[in-house]
């Protein structure tokens, strides 16, 4: 923030001041000098015009020139008087009006002549640019004062001579304010090369007391930016602006790198301010006629009525007020060309410094163990973007572990062009015993005078690695030098290439089915032989039956037609009839004893031979003592055929078992 | 047990019909050392990964292309080709030797926990035979326990209890050597175990790459690779962080 303070002090006393300066500056030279308050004037503007003739010996008569083009609105006020400066005297007399234009357009008042020892002299004709009164809607100044500003004012350095806080009687003050506060952006280039320094400058023109707020800085969009240090309080100097004193403070001053090619833009900044003015209050009843020799009896001090408050105090003259008025300005934004670094030229190094720079690498020692560690160092130093500068790149043999530099920076503070030194130190490990190599440093610049890069290489450094006594990092011990690795070997190998996996191939699939159909082939074949056992039990038995059933087949009828007798007689000679076939017994020497005996030699008794002897007694009995009964037949048949079935199994399988 | 005689003579005609591709490779192979000893490394690397990619698989070939790529300051590929000669042969001496040297260069690197006593006998174990000797294994213990039993149910005057002791014997190592071959076959064909290519590489919270950094993974890494989608893994360090990253970044073992 910047804040201007200006003290009104006495008009007179201005003046005073100011021919005293230039009459100190001058010596005791004549001049005769026409000034105007303002070259560029709206139509209905007042301003001031002043001829002054100084060191002038002696003049016989002093004739303005004709202002046709204007009206005059007070004077002409003639000022006498003398200045004591340094020991050195100075006279002056001057003729001051104040005119206001007719028409628009530029005129030229042609100078005032005077006759000095008997000589015409002429002063310097001055040209007035007048513009259409912008009354109304044109003007944008802020009538309130922004929130949030707090005006400080502190008694500080006065320069009466810039001073013109006076609101005179008919003046605009939209109109004054802009004539007489801006803002001017200075930029040493416009067109540079990326990365190259440019130096902005901010700064406030000022002519009237002003209490005054930076509300905006600049962002500088694509730019790196390193601000100057700026002395606090603001210091002010004055600069001549067409023809007038200006009181210059600087707001900012900022060195800038573009980071990017293109057309930037340096962003406006804005100021807010709270410029005092004095007013006339109540001119109409005071206000006096104003005749040469009332002010030529006068002192410049009281001549003007409006200026000093102090006076008008003193005075009891109320007809002077102060008026702060809020006004904002911003400065214009700036159009800033960067041209990019050339591609094809750039070397692999290029790291982005733009400047001029020597570079220095060292190493702090040649030869350590795998338990120490090296330190490189590497220097840069120049003029040119050294708070930008990269680390090198540096290729660090895989031997040795590199660690993030360790950035220390030396940089001129309030230097125009920055400058200064940029320090790289590479912490770096030994892993591997051995002599080891450190390819040189490279480091690349542009340089934006000569348009050419240029590459600065150190040379390259040779280190001896003894093996260290322990190493923080293997816990183990292996049998070789623990950090030294084992070498290649070539021994032949049997070189077979992986053809895949078995297992999910066809072959596995196929080698596991054999096994498997051969296993189920095999229990197939058991269970064949098995099945084919018990099923010729089972025909057996139905083959026995079947011989049954044909030798009761005759029976089987006499029991249909009830003839009991025969059927008897026929179930009788059946049942013999199958004993002899079957024990192979004459059928003359049949009788039960016998059978019962075969029978007994072929381990078949029990059960089977009581139920044959019963069979063989029941005929009989019927055979001999008739009695008709169709259910008994029908049993008797039942039994002969399940005795008959009964026995042809059980001489089966006795006979296969003997 | 003819199939299986095939197959080995199959095998050894193979290996006979290629003496002059051995040897031929044998040759590329002392090629690739002799670049080696003449400080041409990463020539001697690329020598290497070529009988590599040529589909030979050996520990020894691995441990070489490691040495190499260590020399040639590739430390990722060094870590993952000495990381695949052990796991062809967990008891490669030189190459767990050249591996924890390796480790060294990996930034941040975190050491996995030593095997316990039963963890390196069931590694033992589990490489007594290469998976492919495991399946043939299975396959000829199959053939002979189905020949056994053929003769127990077949041959009644051999179906004694001295056979039907040796049956359940040749069965329980069928069976054991049935599921060492899955196992085996499942482990190497199991890809989970990655290594980074890359240092700086930032972990992220989940399958995108606007989310914020978790932690940063340096070449050389050894990750778990647990959830992967198209684009992204889910990686789990050695001290249990896990976050997602490009699967272009890992090379899995």
């Amino acid at each position: 923030m910047m804040v201007s303070q200006v003290k009104i002090r006495k008009w007179g006393l201005a003046l005073l001041f100011c021919l005293s300066i230039v009459a100190c500056a001058k010596a005791q030279e004549f001049r005769f000098t026409t000034n105007v308050s303002s070259t560029r004037v709206a139509q209905d503007e007042p301003f001031q015009i002043q001829f002054m003739l100084e060191n002038a010996p002696n003049v016989s008569s002093f004739q303005p020139p004709a202002l046709n083009d204007f009206e005059v609105m007070q004077g002409p006020s003639q000022v006498q008087g003398q200045s004591i400066f340094n020991g050195r005297r100075s006279e002056y007399i001057a003729l001051i009006y104040v005119i206001q234009p007719k028409r628009v357009g530029n005129f030229t008042i042609a100078g005032a002549t005077a006759r000095v020892n008997g000589n015409i002299v002429r002063s310097n004709p001055v040209t007035i640019e007048v513009v259409k009164s912008p009354h109304g809607a044109a003007q944008a100044a802020p009538s309130s004062p922004q929130p949030g500003f707090v005006p400080r004012r502190a008694p500080g350095q006065v320069d009466e001579e810039v001073s013109d806080g006076i609101l005179r009687k008919g003046e605009d003050v939209n109109t004054k304010l802009r004539k007489n506060i801006f803002l001017k952006v200075d930029v040493d280039k416009t067109s540079l090369y990326e990365g190259e320094q440019l130096t902005a400058t901010y700064k406030l023109y000022t002519r009237l007391p002003t209490n005054s707020s930076v509300t905006r800085v600049p962002a500088f969009k694509g730019f790196s930016a390193k601000d100057v240090e700026l002395p606090n309080p603001p210091q002010a100097t004055t600069e001549r602006v067409n023809g007038q004193l200006f009181k210059v403070f600087t707001i900012r001053k900022t060195l800038l790198f573009p980071l990017q090619s293109g057309t930037l833009e340096l962003d406006p900044v804005e100021v807010d301010n709270q410029v005092r003015l004095v007013k006339l209050v109540n001119d109409n009843n005071r206000k006096r006629p104003r005749d040469i020799f009332e002010d030529f009896f006068n002192d410049p001090g009281f001549r003007d009525p409006f200026s000093d408050p102090f006076f008008d105090d003193f005075f009891n003259r109320p007809e002077v007020t102060y008026e702060d008025v809020p006004y904002k300005i911003q400065s214009t934004p700036v159009k800033i060309t960067v041209k990019p670094l050339p591609v094809d030229t750039r070397p692999l190094s290029f790291n982005g410094a733009v400047g001029n720079f020597s570079m220095n690498a060292t190493i702090d020692k040649t030869s350590l163990t795998t338990d120490d560690a090296l330190t490189l160092k590497v220097v840069v130093a120049g003029q040119g973007n050294v708070n930008l500068l990269n680390s090198p790149k540096i290729n660090i043999p895989g031997s040795f572990e590199k660690y993030d530099p360790k950035i220390t920076d030396n940089i001129d503070k309030n230097s125009n062009q920055l400058s200064g030194s940029r320090q790289f130190e590479f912490a770096l490990m030994p892993l591997e015993a051995g002599e080891h190599t450190i390819p040189p440093v490279e480091f690349s610049y542009f340089d934006p005078a000569a348009q050419a890069y240029k590459t600065i290489r150190s040379k390259s450094f040779t280190i001896k690695v003894s093996p260290g006594k322990q190493n923080k990092q293997v816990k183990e011990d292996f049998s070789v030098d623990k950090n030294v690795l084992i070498p290649v070997r070539k021994a032949p190998l049997n070189w077979v290439k992986n053809t895949g996996f078995i297992i999910g191939s066809f072959w596995y699939w196929l080698l596991l089915l054999i096994p498997v159909l051969a296993l189920v082939a095999g229990i197939l074949y058991r269970r064949k032989i098995h099945y084919q056992r018990v099923n010729a039990d089972m025909l057996r038995h139905r083959y026995a039956n079947k011989a049954a059933l044909k030798r009761l087949e005759l029976a089987a009828r006499y029991l249909k037609e009830g003839k009991d007798r025969a059927f008897y007689e026929e179930t009788s000679r059946a049942v013999w009839g199958y004993l002899s076939h079957k024990l192979q017994i004459p059928f003359a020497d049949l009788n039960k004893q016998l059978v019962q005996d075969r029978l007994a030699s072929r381990h078949i008794n029990g059960q089977n031979t009581h139920q044959l002897f019963e069979l063989l007694d029941n005929c009989e009995m019927a055979l001999y003592a008739p009695m008709h009964s169709n259910d008994r037949m029908q049993g008797t048949y039942q039994q002969a055929v399940k005795v008959i079935s009964q026995l042809e199994d059980e001489l089966k399988t006795k006979k296969e078992l003997i | 047990m003819s199939a299986i005689r095939y197959i080995v003579t199959l095998l050894l005609l193979l290996g006979i019909g290629s003496v002059e591709a051995q040897n031929a490779t044998q040759q590329q192979y002392e090629k690739a050392y002799q670049l080696y000893q003449q400080n041409k490394y990463s020539e001697a690397a690329a020598a290497y990964q070529q009988l590599i990619d040529q589909g030979y698989s050996l520990p020894e070939l691995y441990f070489n292309a490691g040495n190499a790529y260590y020399k040639s300051n590739r430390t990722g590929l060094a870590v993952y080709n000495y990381e695949k000669a052990l796991r062809l042969d967990p008891g490669h001496e030189a190459a767990a030797h050249n591996l924890a040297l390796a480790n060294q260069r990996v930034q941040g690197f975190t050491d996995e926990l030593p095997l316990l006593f039963f963890q390196k006998w069931w590694q033992q174990w589990e490489h007594l035979h290469s998976p492919n000797g495991w399946a043939i294994g299975s396959i000829f213990l199959f053939w002979i326990l189905v020949a056994g039993i053929l003769v127990y149910l077949l041959a009644e005057r051999f179906a004694t209890q001295v056979l039907r002791v040796g049956i359940g014997v040749i069965g329980a190592l069928a069976v054991i050597y049935s599921f060492m071959s899955v196992y085996t076959w499942k482990t190497a064909k199991n890809h989970d175990i990655g290594i980074v290519m890359n240092s700086g590489i930032k972990a992220k919270p989940g399958p995108d790459p606007g989310g914020k950094d978790l932690f940063e993974l340096n070449e050389g890494m050894k990750v778990a690779v647990l959830d992967a989608t198209e684009d992204y893994c889910k990686i789990e360090l050695a001290d249990g962080k896990t976050g997602w990253i490009s699967c272009n970044e890992v090379k899995r073992l």
